[in-house]
């Protein structure tokens, strides 16, 4: 199935993706409801955008104890449903990336559920970094760029150019 | 193969979806002295206090069984397991055999020792009839004593409090939610209980209780009396492991399960709170909790099925909200000497947030503050159960911060200063 990944290499921190959510789920540009977030760490110069990985074994979804949290079987996306939540905040705990949010008006646990297959962060990502793909082409894409840069540094030991 | 699983909450729920996911070929009964469809117990005080109809408390369809091909024995009583002859017998007189059996029996509120407890107007919290019966009951000015000030103590008293009912917690410890927050957190949150008008009296004991006139009066063990017209006794849970009383402990209650949720009954395994189960940190105990029930359950599941799985022991922890308040804690959160403990009260969202770690590594964690901060406890849960030290626990958190949504890092920090390091409490709506 295919997740939202971001490459960290390339990302710039603008948090298109983190308005294009909250903006697709109803919750205006209050970033704050996204579902998406941008960890930005100037120390380190890294920018990592991160959300739901929609885990084959889903810890949110296992331990739900509202029957809440299930799996798309069009998109395979890890999706709670409102109308059964009840808000105890046990996926929260649960993950252990963070992913999952609380959204305080409704009293709902919220997360990424990949926009019905198209989803609104990777749309809006002004510098392509966000790909809705299979997690290891983005494994291998970067090991093809990897590669190419490799080749530049390798043609310049050479004389090249 | 058939296979017997006695019980239908969070453990034999879990143990019958791992089960099918490997075998589709085995014949499985489930036998539940409870005969309604699967319920949560999690979600009584949600639909006691109103936020999810009755509907929503059954968290599975109506043909659950069906559709995963097993027979069931619902509403009816287990005596005893033959495990000499691989039976199970009912209360009905109908015997069951079993290649494999689950004894997934869950556990049962403790009856605290006090002269006149057991009658009209008192009753737990723990069963959809106890909630149901509330349902009924707590009408806008009852007066209502609670025993007990646990999470579903607690749980009771706030959704007595929200319909209307003049509400009592009476604890025999000095403090609440002894076994869930340090004391701390405990303070904090008994505060803002208080604040709502719900009393709060700790280190009681309640030695006897009286009726007159439909109306209950409690005697403290000194002077004190305190009123009601119903006590939810809330003491805490005790394993129902009377069926396989050669599988109990001898360090305590609970059937003792080895990584493969087995029990020295051959061909018996066991799961829930029934179960004394191996805990992350190399101990072993009972833990009563919806999640350790859920993991247990599927690696018995598994292992019904022969898979040969091993439980990597259970982790404490427990979230929840409470008048307003979310709270949770995880691991180990009481120091011990020579421990660092590091306290958090200036995050977005965070109240109260104390971690304490060895050598670098965290072993546990107390919440207290908003809704969504609670999600920074999430995090910590891979290096509290690999032991992966944390680095500078405040900058994990921080630089959390800006994964956490509100994304305020130093290098911005002067462009919204009222994000920096002063202490910021949180408005709780209730």
């Amino acid at each position: 199935m295919r997740i939202v990944v971001g490459d960290p290499e390339y990302c710039v921190a603008c948090r298109d993706c983190a308005y294009a959510c909250a903006f697709a789920h109803g919750g205006g540009f209050d970033r704050e409801s996204s579902r998406i977030a941008v960890s930005f760490s100037p120390e380190d110069r890294v920018c990592l955008p991160l959300t739901c990985m929609h885990c084959a074994e889903a810890w949110c979804m296992e331990v739900c104890p509202a029957d809440a949290i299930s799996r798309d079987l069009e998109t395979g996306a890890v999706v709670i449903h409102e109308e059964r939540c009840a808000g105890c905040k046990m996926c929260l705990l649960a993950c252990p990336l963070g992913a999952v949010g609380f959204d305080a008006a409704a009293g709902v646990a919220r997360k990424c559920d990949l926009c019905d297959g198209d989803p609104a962060c990777v749309r809006s990502c002004t510098v392509d970094v966000l790909q809705y793909c299979e997690p290891g082409e983005m494994a291998d894409s970067r090991r093809e760029s990897l590669e190419a840069r490799l080749r530049a540094v390798y043609r310049k030991g050479e004389g090249g150019s | 193969m058939h296979v017997v699983i006695i019980g239908n909450s969070a453990a034999g729920l879990s143990a019958l979806d791992s089960l099918r996911r490997r075998d589709r070929a085995a014949t499985v009964t489930v036998v539940s002295s409870e005969g309604a469809r699967p319920y949560s117990r999690v979600l009584l005080p949600y639909y006691l206090r109103g936020r999810i109809p009755h509907a929503g408390l059954f968290i599975r369809p109506e043909d659950h069984y069906e559709r995963l091909d097993a027979r069931t024995a619902l509403g009816e009583v287990v005596e005893r397991v033959d495990a000499e002859e691989h039976r199970v017998v009912l209360a009905s007189g109908r015997s069951i055999g079993y290649d494999r059996l689950l004894v997934a029996t869950g556990s049962r509120p403790g009856a605290p020792p006090i002269e006149g407890l057991a009658g009209p107007g008192v009753q737990g919290f723990w069963t959809l009839e106890d909630a149901e019966r509330l349902d009924r009951d707590l009408r806008p000015g009852a007066r209502v004593m609670v025993l007990g000030a646990g999470f579903v103590a607690l749980q009771a008293a706030w959704a007595a409090h929200r319909r209307g009912a003049s509400v009592t917690v009476v604890e025999l410890e000095g403090r609440i939610l002894p076994r869930v927050l340090d004391e701390e957190a405990a303070r904090l949150l008994r505060a803002h209980i208080e604040r709502t008008g719900v009393r709060i009296a700790t280190s009681v004991c309640i030695s006897g209780v009286e009726r007159a006139c439909g109306e209950l009066c409690c005697t403290a063990a000194g002077t004190d009396t305190y009123e009601a017209d119903i006590v939810i006794v809330a003491t805490g849970v005790l394993p129902n492991d009377g069926l396989l009383p050669e599988a109990v402990s001898a360090q305590g209650p609970g059937l003792e399960v080895a990584t493969t949720m087995e029990t020295v009954v051959a061909d018996v395994f066991a799961a829930g709170d029934v179960a004394r189960a191996p805990m992350w940190g190399g101990a072993v105990g009972v833990l009563a909790l919806w999640p350790v029930a859920i993991a247990q359950g599927r690696v018995a599941g598994a292992n019904l099925a022969g898979a040969g799985l091993e439980y990597e022991g259970g982790l404490s922890a427990n979230v929840t909200e409470m008048f307003g308040v979310t709270v949770a804690s995880a691991g180990r959160f009481e120091e011990v000497p020579g421990e660092e403990v590091v306290v958090l009260r200036d995050l977005p969202g965070v109240e109260y947030l104390k971690l304490v770690l060895t050598g670098g590594v965290p072993v546990g964690a107390v919440y207290l503050g908003g809704q969504q901060a609670v999600r920074l406890l999430g995090r910590l849960g891979p290096y509290i159960r690999h032991g992966r030290p944390l680095g500078d626990p405040r900058a994990f958190f921080e630089e959390r911060r800006s994964t956490g949504m509100v994304a305020v890092t130093p290098w911005f920090a002067h462009r919204a200063p009222d994000l920096g390091s002063a202490e910021r409490t949180v408005t709780c709506a209730s």
